[in-house]
C-alpha cells in the first residue's frame, strides 16, 4: 500500500515540524502556562523600564562631588533633601502641576463635543473629516507642530506680519506660560478625542432622545446623562493628558523658551547642562512618585476607566 | 436625531476651534516650505520649491530620514512579535495574576517619558550599547508597547473561540491553529498596531534626544536642533516629509481597517 503522508503538500510538513518541535519544548500538561509562554517577551521587553528606574533610583542616592567630578560610592539622601529645600524645585513642580491641570480641564471641553459629534454625525463623510483632521497632527509628531507654532506666534510670525499690516506693534506670542499651554492643548487634544470616542459610542443615542423627550433641555442631558455615561472614557483621557502634560518635555522646551520649564526640562538640564546626575535623577524620581500618586489617586476615586488593556468582561 | 440649536452652536464653536488648532501648523509648514524668499513671512513672497532643492543637497538632513527610518523599523520588528502574542494572551485566556500583569504592562504609559529616556539612558549606556541606533528603536518599542497590546486585544475580542476548538478538533495543532486560526482573526489590529508604532517611532523626540549622540541624531531631534538656532524655510520644507510620511499612514490606515475602527466601543 501507498504510504498516504507521501501525497502531503510541502506546508503540512513544514508545519508538523514546527508541532513537534513546539510539543518538545512546550508539553501538553503545560497548556495552562501558555499565556504566561506568550506574554513573557512583553514582559520582559518592558522589564528594561524597570532596569531603568533601578538605575535612576541608585544615581539619585550619590551625590557629585563638584572639586573631583566624581559621584560617592556611598548611598545619601542628600539630593532628595536638596530638592525639597530648594525653592526652584517647588516653583517647577507647581508650574507643570498647574499648567498640566489647566491642560487636563481645556482639552477634556474641547474633545467632548469634537468626540460627541465626531460620533453622532450621520454624515459619513463628515466623520471621516473630523477622524482625519484628528489623526494628521497626532501623526506628525511634537516637534513639527511646535515649529508650525513658532512660524505662527513668532515676533516675525505670521500673527504679528498681520498684525503689522494693520499698524499695531508685535506682540511677544510666544516664549510664555500660555503659548507652552496652548501647545500643550493641541498636542493633547488627538489622545483626549481618541480615548473618548469608544465611550461615547457605547451610549444609545435614544437615552438622550428619552431625556429630551422627558422634557430635558440639552444642557440637563449633557449633565445628567450623557457625561456620567461616558465618565470611563473622560477618567480615561484626563488621565492620559494629565500625566502626559505633566511630564512633557518638547513644548516647555520650544514654546517656552527656556524661561518656562517643567519638570522634566529641569531634569534634562540637570544630566546635559549642570551633569548633575544625581540632583537630576533624584528629580526623576520625584516626578515619577508624584505622577504615580496622582494615578493612583484618580484610579481609587474614579476607577480605571477606558486604560485597561485587553477585555474585562471574562 | 435633531439636535438642540443652542446645543448645536455651542459644540460646533468648540469643534471648529478644536480643527482651526489642530490643523493651522500643518498648513503654516506645508504653506512656508514653498515661499521663494529667504524668511518665512506672511503672506509668503511668491512660490517656488526650491527650498526642497536645498534639503536634497543635505547630506546631514538625508542621513538624519534614513535613520529614523531604520528606528522606526526596528520599533516594528521588535514589538509586533511581544505586542501581538501579549494581546492575544490577555484577551483570549482568564490569567491568575491579570490585573497585576495588566498594570505591569501600562508600565511604559504610567512612567513618564523623561524618566524611561534617562532610566534606559543609564542602563544602555552602562551596558556599552549607546552610539547605535538599535538600543533607539527598542526604546521607542518599549515606551509605545501599550498602543500594540490595545490594538491587537481589541480586534482578538472579537475572536470567536469557537473556531480555534473547531480547528483544533479537526486535528490542527496549537502552532497551526494559531497561525491559521487565530492570527489571521486579529490581523487588523496588528496592522493598525504596527503602524502606529512606527509612527510614533519615527515621531519620537525626547527618547530619541536622550539615547542619540552627535553622530547619529534622527530626525526630530535634527529638527530640535535647528529651530533653536535659526528658523529658515529648508526647515519646514524637511517637517513637510513627516506631514506626508503621516498622510500616507492615514490613507493605508483608512484602506485597511477604516478610521472608524477608534470610534468602536470595546
Amino acid at each position: 500500500m501507498r504510504n498516504y503522508r507521501s501525497s502531503y503538500p510541502t506546508t503540512w510538513r513544514i508545519m508538523d515540524v514546527f508541532e513537534k518541535a513546539f510539543a518538545a519544548i512546550w508539553p501538553k500538561g503545560r497548556g495552562k502556562y501558555t499565556p504566561y509562554l506568550m506574554l513573557t517577551p512583553a514582559i520582559v521587553l518592558v522589564g528594561t523600564l524597570v532596569v531603568g528606574l533601578l538605575y535612576i533610583g541608585d544615581s539619585s542616592l550619590r551625590t557629585l562631588d563638584r572639586s573631583t567630578f566624581q559621584f560617592s560610592d556611598y548611598w545619601t539622601l542628600e539630593n532628595y533633601t536638596r530638592a525639597f529645600s530648594e525653592s526652584f524645585t517647588a516653583t517647577i513642580i507647581w508650574r507643570s502641576l498647574l499648567g498640566a491641570m489647566i491642560v487636563t480641564v481645556v482639552t477634556l471641553c474641547l474633545a467632548f463635543p469634537y468626540a460627541y459629534i465626531m460620533v453622532r454625525t450621520p454624515k459619513a463623510v463628515l466623520r471621516k473629516f473630523l477622524l482625519i483632521a484628528l489623526f494628521l497632527p497626532f501623526f506628525i509628531g511634537q516637534v513639527v507642530r511646535a515649529y508650525g507654532w513658532l512660524i505662527i506666534l513668532g515676533n516675525q510670525g505670521m500673527v504679528n506680519d498681520v498684525l503689522g499690516l494693520v499698524g499695531v506693534e508685535p506682540l511677544r506670542l510666544l516664549f510664555n506660560y500660555p503659548a507652552v499651554l496652548f501647545g500643550l492643548v493641541q498636542y493633547m487634544l488627538p489622545f483626549a478625542v481618541l480615548m473618548l470616542a469608544p465611550a461615547m459610542t457605547a451610549i444609545p443615542e435614544e437615552i438622550e432622545a428619552a431625556a429630551g423627550s422627558l422634557g430635558a433641555s440639552w444642557i440637563k442631558t449633557m449633565t445628567h446623562v450623557v457625561i456620567p455615561m461616558a465618565r470611563p472614557g473622560l477618567v480615561g483621557a484626563g488621565l492620559v493628558v494629565l500625566t502626559l502634560s505633566l511630564t512633557d518635555f518638547a513644548m516647555p522646551a520650544i514654546l517656552g523658551g527656556g524661561s518656562q520649564d517643567f519638570i522634566a526640562n529641569a531634569i534634562y538640564d540637570q544630566f546635559f547642562r549642570t551633569s548633575d546626575q544625581g540632583f537630576g535623577a533624584s528629580l526623576a524620581i520625584i516626578l515619577i512618585a508624584l505622577g504615580s500618586v496622582l494615578v493612583g489617586v484618580i484610579f481609587t476615586v474614579f476607577g480605571a476607566g477606558t486604560l485597561e488593556l485587553g477585555s474585562t468582561d471574562k | 436625531m435633531k439636535q438642540p440649536t443652542g446645543q448645536k452652536i455651542v459644540f460646533w464653536t468648540l469643534v471648529i476651534i478644536s480643527i482651526v488648532t489642530l490643523s493651522a501648523p500643518t498648513f503654516v509648514v506645508l504653506g512656508a516650505s514653498v515661499t521663494s524668499g529667504n524668511i518665512i513671512a506672511f503672506p509668503p513672497e511668491g512660490f517656488s520649491l526650491r527650498w526642497y532643492g536645498k534639503i536634497l543637497g543635505e547630506q546631514d538632513l538625508r542621513d538624519a530620514f534614513v535613520r529614523s527610518l531604520q528606528v522606526a523599523t526596528i520599533c516594528v520588528l521588535v514589538s509586533l512579535p511581544t505586542g501581538t502574542l501579549a494581546g492575544i494572551a490577555l484577551s483570549k485566556y482568564r490569567i491568575r495574576g491579570g490585573v497585576a500583569i495588566q498594570t505591569y504592562l501600562l508600565l511604559p504609559f504610567t512612567i513618564p517619558l523623561i524618566g524611561s529616556g534617562i532610566g534606559l539612558m543609564l542602563a544602555f549606556g552602562d551596558a556599552g550599547v549607546l552610539g547605535n541606533l538599535w538600543p533607539v528603536g527598542v526604546a521607542t518599542s518599549v515606551i509605545n508597547l501599550p498602543f500594540m497590546i490595545w490594538a491587537v486585544s481589541s480586534s482578538a475580542a472579537g475572536l470567536d473561540p469557537d473556531l480555534e476548538l473547531a480547528a483544533q478538533s479537526c486535528g490542527a495543532g496549537p502552532i497551526q491553529t494559531f497561525f491559521n486560526v487565530t492570527l489571521p482573526a486579529v490581523t487588523p489590529g496588528v496592522i493598525t498596531g504596527s503602524l502606529l508604532m512606527f509612527i510614533l517611532s519615527l515621531n519620537e523626540f525626547l527618547v530619541s534626544l536622550l539615547l542619540v549622540d552627535a553622530r547619529i541624531v534622527t530626525l526630530p531631534v535634527q529638527i530640535y536642533n535647528s529651530i533653536r538656532s535659526i528658523i529658515t524655510p529648508d526647515l519646514a520644507a524637511v517637517s513637510v516629509v513627516f506631514i506626508v510620511v503621516a498622510m500616507i499612514a492615514i490613507t493605508i490606515l483608512d484602506k485597511i481597517v477604516g478610521l472608524e475602527i477608534f470610534l468602536k466601543s470595546k
